[in-house]
């Protein structure tokens, strides 16, 4: 057996560039799907886990999984609004904690995700620089979301108008950066955090002007009556809070009909949150509440449905390689006929000769086994973070 | 037993006691009251945190931002509602630990009358300070807020409960004997005319149905002649022979009033912590005042 291996590696060394295109191949075929295959693991691992780890949703009747989406990922699809009443009701139930959020506007290309300050402590999120979110208008970081806007804390951040084409629109407004999270490995490391109050703010829903009841500037007011004063468009509006105006801003009506895009719903328990999901089942109900992993176990099913064709594509491709490998070994057989006999002349016996083919197609098989098992022991140890890169951005 | 014992003994007893003490749970308030409340209830399994200042009013106090930090890492932070301290809707605090303890009895708040909106926009018209919220004022509806406190310290601490149960009880007994007083005191002669020398007094008067008008005097400072006509052009219509006082008025005040025919009580409101003694002594110390003003 020796000297058929002997023979063998004499052969494939003599022929580099033929066994390294064999190897390649065979390599390329095998690790493909098997790579594929680590990866979507590992994806459906980390968009579970999101999912997982939160409990239940409350948003408004419609498409769950733009919800969860929103919700979970802050993805740029925004659900129909609720009212902050929605987490009034779900206080008032004494069964869960609720965190509202309201994710629908950005600054710079990054979603500004408004919130209260449980949700830091619900997605155990650390501050790495500055501190946590402390007066109106300030905001935190991501990790990943400071390092790609290049600001840190006592940095400004300026939101960004939702259609540049309405002029009569809400001004945007400078926040303030006090602090930058630490790299938590989700969604949470691309976003702008604020205060839910902040995000009513870059809404209108809140605004900022010095107190025109009380004004000496005669030219703002157009109209002074008993009870009521009536600014014009001179008001000057505040797009910035500072300590010195924060007195000056005010919202406007009930706070309870403010909008929230959902409500992270954290159950004191499970039969809490069985009781709870009880109270939404109401066909009169305008609101929903979902369980986010069920949302994203169903989005997972259909990546499989996609994952089964590709599969078979990649299945489809690997006969079609293992044909054309044989081919290969064939035509070569019988190009190297000449060479046999003049072994077989030699007195090589006909079995020896066999072995010395085996010995070669065995010799690529290992190679290529070896290059594939190293190349998936690279995309395993990565796979969190090429998931990331590929999918988180 | 022999000493060694007695000293082993002492030793896990003092270690019990500083475990308790260090996992004491944490209060934050915004105003005297709730901290009363709080301390009472709790004892020594609660640390109470009330921040301000004793020198100001609580209710437009604005804490720095290591004390909001500070009330962000409380168990629990015990919230007036009625919009009282209003630097609490412009900071950012955690809402599953922030209790509104008149939030049970919303509809009973009161708007102020004398408020000017203002307009801008498509927004309409809006006003702001309108609530008035020196709501524990109507002892009433303090009990109630006393039964917020109760509820979410039980809460959060639920191994106590027992315990502040027993503390509650005894505080709302001794809420409700002084409401008692109160309305024993007012049912002599509700229609009697009284004036209060600032708006603060709005819950008291409507939870015992006083009748009562306010006016805007500042008890360190002595009125003006405009606001003497004021007060001529009220007391046309309401012949009131006492006002009250939030603090200590000045002389020349009680003189003025004097002239007019109007004496003078002190009813301290005690939004913030006494100089001297507690919420209970310095309302039995009301009650007792305003038992003059219905002789």
């Amino acid at each position: 057996m020796i000297e058929s291996l002997y023979l063998a590696w004499q052969y494939i060394r003599f022929n580099k560039i033929k066994t390294v295109i064999l190897v390649a191949s065979i390599t390329l075929i095998a690790v493909l799907p098997l790579a594929l295959e680590i990866l979507l693991s590992e994806s459906e691992r980390q968009l579970l886990d999101r999912a997982e780890s939160t409990p239940l949703l409350v948003g408004a009747k419609g498409s769950s999984l733009d919800l969860a989406m929103n919700s979970l990922y802050f993805d740029d699809e925004v659900p129909e609004p609720i009212s902050m009443a929605a987490v009034e009701r779900i206080h008032d139930t004494d069964l869960a904690l609720p965190i509202p959020l309201y994710v629908r506007f950005q600054a710079r290309g990054l979603p500004i995700v408004g919130t209260t300050f449980d949700y830091f402590d619900f997605r155990n999120l650390k501050i790495a620089q500055g501190h946590s979110l402390t007066m109106l208008g300030d905001c935190v970081l991501g990790a990943k979301a400071a390092a790609r806007l290049g600001v840190g804390p006592g940095d400004n951040l300026v939101s960004s108008p939702e259609n540049l084409f309405d002029l009569a629109g809400v001004y945007p407004l400078k926040m303030k950066v006090v602090g930058v999270l630490a790299p938590n490995h989700s969604a949470d490391d691309l976003a702008v955090f604020v205060d839910i109050k902040t995000a009513w703010v870059i809404q209108g829903l809140g605004h900022g002007h010095e107190d025109i009841t009380r004004t000496r500037d005669s030219t703002v007011v157009l109209k002074r009556s008993e009870g009521n004063v009536v600014a014009n468009a001179k008001l000057f509006h505040y797009t910035e809070i500072t300590e010195e105006n924060l007195d000056g801003f005010h919202f406007h009506g009930d706070t309870s009909i403010y909008p929230v895009t959902a409500v992270i719903t954290v159950p004191h328990d499970e039969k809490s949150g069985t009781l709870l999901r009880g109270r939404y089942l109401e066909s009169e109900d305008a609101q929903q509440i979902i369980l986010p992993a069920e949302v994203i176990d169903g989005l997972l099913q259909n990546i499989f449905l996609i994952r089964n064709v590709l599969d078979a594509v990649i299945a489809l491709v690997g006969l079609a390689t293992v044909l054309v490998i044989l081919l290969v070994f064939a035509l070569s057989l019988r190009l190297r006929q000449r060479e046999i006999q003049i072994i077989f002349k030699l007195g090589c016996r006909k079995a020896m000769i066999g072995r010395m083919l085996l010995a070669e197609i065995l010799i690529v098989l290992l190679v290529s086994g070896v290059l594939c098992s190293a190349v998936l022991g690279v995309v395993d140890v990565n796979a969190e973070e090429l998931v990331r890169r590929l999918f988180v951005g | 037993m022999r000493p060694i014992h007695l000293l082993v003994m002492g030793l896990l007893l003092m270690l019990v006691t500083d475990a308790s003490a260090g996992d004491r749970l944490s209060v934050y308030t915004v105003n005297y009251p709730l901290a009363y409340f709080a301390e009472r209830i709790g004892g020594d399994q609660v640390e109470v945190v009330f921040t301000a200042p004793p020198d100001v009013d609580p209710a437009y106090w604005v804490p720095d931002q290591k004390t909001i930090t500070a009330y962000q890492q409380a168990d629990v932070i015990l919230l007036n509602g009625a919009n009282y301290a209003k630097w609490v809707g412009k900071v950012s605090l955690p809402r599953g630990k922030m209790v509104d303890t008149s939030r049970k009895f919303k509809d009973r708040y009161i708007y102020a009358t004398d408020v000017t909106t203002h307009s801008h926009g498509a927004e309409g018209a809006h006003a702001h300070e309108a609530l008035a919220f020196t709501t524990w004022l109507d002892l009433g509806l303090a009990k109630l807020q006393a039964i917020a406190t109760y509820k979410a310290m039980a809460r959060k601490r639920p191994v106590s409960e027992m315990q502040f149960k027993q503390n509650f009880k005894a505080l709302a007994e001794e809420l409700e004997n002084l409401h008692e007083g109160i309305k024993t005191i007012v049912a002599k002669d509700p229609d009697r005319p009284l004036l209060g020398s600032h708006p603060v007094y709005d819950y008291l008067s409507a939870g015992y149905g006083m009748n009562l008008i306010s006016v805007h005097w500042e008890p360190n400072e002595a009125p003006s002649f405009s606001q003497m006509n004021e007060l001529k052009q009220v007391l046309e219509g309401h012949k009131a022979a006492t006002m009250l006082w939030e603090g200590e008025p000045v002389p020349e005040s009680t003189e003025q009033l004097k002239s007019v025919g109007a004496a003078s009580i002190t009813f301290d409101p005690c939004g913030n912590r006494p100089e001297y003694g507690d919420f209970m002594t310095v309302m039995s110390r009301n009650v007792e005042q305003l038992k003059l003003a219905y002789q």
